[in-house]
């Protein structure tokens, strides 16, 4: 199933141009959003809620980022209206493989899913999967 | 008994019948009318008559009729007059012996019994003597002589002779029979110093009639050595002396304690005034301190200055630790708490030690406090390695944060950086379009170029944790300062900021030359990149020195750091806070890394909008 948008929240650019370019040649969505940081998804999810329809289906979220890291929107989310946890898929993607990371994600009810990079085709497959 | 009878004998206790008394018995005719108890007998012991106060000697009435037969009276006869019975030959010489019996009151009592042969040969006067009292004495005086192991001993200087009491010849451990000499007895004192002297004493005492009382040590005739108390008086007649006597005193056991407690007490000196602990000793009621040697040795004190009021050890004491002291004591006393403290003391050239106190409190019947004793140690060499573990552990701590930090590149910046690589040249082979190819080749080469920067960030850091052969010297700071402030000219003249320097020319703090140059220049470069665009840049750089540290403070009104936010993280690699694109997150992990090499600190105070300010601090003993 084809994602209406997804958003790629990470302060690596080219990253986001790298994996922009895979997400759409992989068929999972032609609508790829980029956030630098934390901070800068939240501030464009919150009035979503409002809109769900509006929602990406799918959130990319990095975890090492300058100003408010993957986290600490994790825990905005959390206080946030349900609506935002319900309606997006939420997979960490990152680069950190210690445990630990892993552990603290398991932490958060709302995560679909934890991906290390590189990001493969293999990885956006699965994800259209799961929009089904 | 006979041993006892012996001693009597011996040492004359008992008066022996006088001649007067004798010719009264012997030229009486009337027995009856003689004052003491006398009675005749014939060869059978048969009492033929007695004089008028034996009645009342056996307790019988005036009225009552004695036992026909002496042993009626008596008892058993003893065996000297039983074999005089049997052999009923002539007695020439009288006899004499001891005997017990229970009286008619149920009383044991002692008599001297002499028998006196009468001339005519038909029998016998007995004279008995009332000895119960002399011999109870005679046993306590034996009992207690057992009991102090106290001998007697005496040299007859006329008619060469000497006498060693029983309990003598027991400490020289000898036999019952052993006869002593003088020169033998010289020779049971231990060769050297001990026989010398007793030989110096003795031959004073005889020549000059000095008498002496010491300790000396004997070896006796088994070879044991012995601690013995020789006490010696003179009698002289006509300035010559006559006899020699005394007593002899197994002080052996005594001796061995004392010597024990004075081992004991020199161990435990010894160990007070090697291990740095005063005694003191304070007399609550009459508020008098008495401190030993050492206490004066730890305060610093000179004997002669101090009062030996507690007033005077308050006066010593720390003006910071003071108060928490007295308190100390005060519930010491008030039996709150056991006196076990710590506090610090200026001594008179103004030095501080660390002492640690105890001590313990006395009371009397009523519970009131009326002694305090205790110790004092001085803890200052504890103390000064107590903090150099902490900073040991401080360090230890900061590289295993350092270690994280390693772990964290690795694992992020390492792998964010080749992953890109990976997706990318994955990208590359698949798609054939030539503008995205020469797009995906550009993105490579950023990656590939970021790829290294941080590789040569990490070996910045490990160079830093590795190299052991620093060049630590007395930094100048101000021309350092001026140095860095040159080598940035350009980028200062673009932003045009206004800096103040309030750092004296001559001063110099202990460090790596480079190191302080790379964190002058992190700060100042920091300062310059987070300044406020709708306002001029004010940085002042100022120092400011205490009794331990000197400290360089660079301040900003530029954005300034959420710490609440980011506090934690504030000096962590990779670490940014602005969103600036030319943030890397590297400088000041850097600094922090280059100030806990130098022993040194970073330290942070901001406010989001106000500016920043980074204090360092370096220590003004050097490194050791």
């Amino acid at each position: 199933m084809k994602a209406k948008k997804v958003f790629l929240v990470d302060d690596d650019f080219i990253f986001r141009e790298a994996a922009e370019v895979l997400i759409k040649s992989s068929g999972l969505t032609e609508e790829v959003h980029h956030f630098e940081n934390g901070l800068e998804a939240y501030d464009t999810l919150i009035p979503l809620a409002d809109s769900p329809n509006q929602l990406p289906d799918i959130m990319l979220l990095d975890i090492n980022m300058p100003v408010m890291n993957g986290w600490e929107l994790l825990e905005e989310l959390k206080r946030a209206q349900s609506v935002l946890r319900d309606e997006v898929q939420i997979h960490i993607l990152t680069s950190s493989i210690a445990p630990e990371d892993l552990n603290l994600s398991k932490e958060y009810e709302f995560i679909n899913g934890y991906i290390t990079k590189p990001l493969t085709k293999a990885d956006l497959d699965k994800l259209a999967q799961g929009l089904s | 008994m006979t041993n006892n009878i012996k001693k009597i004998l011996t040492l004359s206790l008992f008066k022996p019948l006088t001649q007067s008394m004798k010719t009264k018995i012997h030229s009486s005719t009337e027995i009856k009318d003689l004052p003491f108890p006398v009675a005749f007998v014939d060869k059978r012991f048969e009492i033929k008559q007695y004089s008028d106060v034996f009645h009342d000697y056996f307790d019988f009435k005036v009225t009552d009729t004695l036992p026909k037969y002496l042993q009626g009276l008596i008892g058993e006869l003893p065996k000297s007059f039983l074999a005089l019975k049997k052999r009923k030959s002539s007695q020439k010489i009288p006899l004499s012996e001891f005997i017990s019996y229970v009286s008619r009151k149920g009383e044991l009592r002692w008599h001297k019994l002499t028998l006196y042969e009468c001339k005519s040969g038909k029998g016998y006067y007995l004279y008995f003597e009332d000895v119960t009292k002399k011999k109870i004495a005679f046993d306590l005086s034996l009992q207690a002589e057992h009991t102090a192991k106290i001998g007697s001993w005496e040299v007859d200087l006329v008619n060469n002779q000497i006498y060693w009491s029983d309990m003598t010849k027991e400490i020289h451990e000898v036999s019952e029979d052993f006869v002593p000499d003088l020169e033998g007895g010289i020779n049971f004192y231990k060769k050297g110093e001990h026989r010398d002297r007793i030989v110096e004493l003795v031959s004073n005492a005889i020549e000059n009639g000095v008498s002496f009382d010491e300790e000396f040590i004997i070896v006796t005739a088994k070879g044991n050595e012995k601690w013995v108390r020789s006490i010696c008086s003179v009698e002289m007649v006509n300035g010559k002396a006559t006899r020699i006597f005394g007593v002899f005193q197994d002080i052996d056991k005594a001796k061995s304690e004392s010597l024990k407690y004075q081992v004991l007490t020199d161990r435990m000196r010894v160990a007070v005034q090697s291990s740095n602990i005063g005694i003191w000793d304070y007399d609550i009621v009459n508020n008098v301190l008495v401190w030993d040697d050492n206490m004066y040795e730890l305060y610093q004190v000179k004997k002669e200055n101090f009062s030996g009021e507690v007033e005077a050890w308050e006066s010593t004491i720390h003006p910071d630790d003071r108060e928490k002291s007295l308190k100390a004591v005060q519930e010491a006393v008030e039996g709150k708490k056991e006196f076990n403290t710590e506090f610090r003391i200026k001594t008179a050239d103004g030095s501080v030690r660390y002492i640690h106190g105890l001590g313990k409190v006395f009371r009397n019947q009523k519970g009131e406090a009326i002694r305090m004793v205790g110790a004092n140690t001085d803890v200052s060499r504890i103390k000064k390695a107590d903090s150099r573990l902490r900073q040991l552990l401080n360090t230890t701590e900061k590289q295993n944060q350092s270690l994280l930090n390693f772990a964290h590149i690795v694992s992020h910046n390492l792998r964010s950086n080749s992953s890109n690589l990976s997706m990318l040249t994955g990208m590359l082979l698949e798609n054939t379009e030539p503008k995205k190819q020469q797009r995906f080749l550009e993105m490579i080469r950023l990656s590939s170029e970021r790829l290294d920067e941080t590789v040569v960030q990490l070996n910045e850091v490990i160079k830093i944790q590795t190299d052991h052969n620093l060049n630590y010297q007395w930094v100048p700071v101000k021309q350092t300062l001026t140095k860095v402030l040159e080598s940035i000219n350009a980028h200062i003249e673009e932003i045009d900021p206004k800096i103040n320097i309030q750092i004296p020319d001559e001063l110099k703090v202990y460090g790596v030359k480079a190191y302080i140059g790379s964190i002058f220049l992190n700060l100042l470069t920091n300062s310059l990149k987070y300044r406020k665009q709708e306002m001029k840049l004010q940085i002042d750089i100022e120092s400011k020195e205490n009794e331990e540290n000197t400290v360089i403070s660079f301040k900003d009104n530029g954005r300034g750091i959420d710490l609440k936010r980011h506090g934690d993280k504030l000096f962590g690699m990779y670490k940014t806070f602005h969103g600036n694109k030319d943030a890397k997150g590297v400088g000041l992990f850097i600094s922090k890394n280059q100030m806990d090499t130098m022993n040194a600190e970073i330290e942070v105070e901001s406010e989001v909008d106000k500016g920043a300010a980074f204090h360092l601090y370096f220590s003004n003993k050097k490194k050791n």
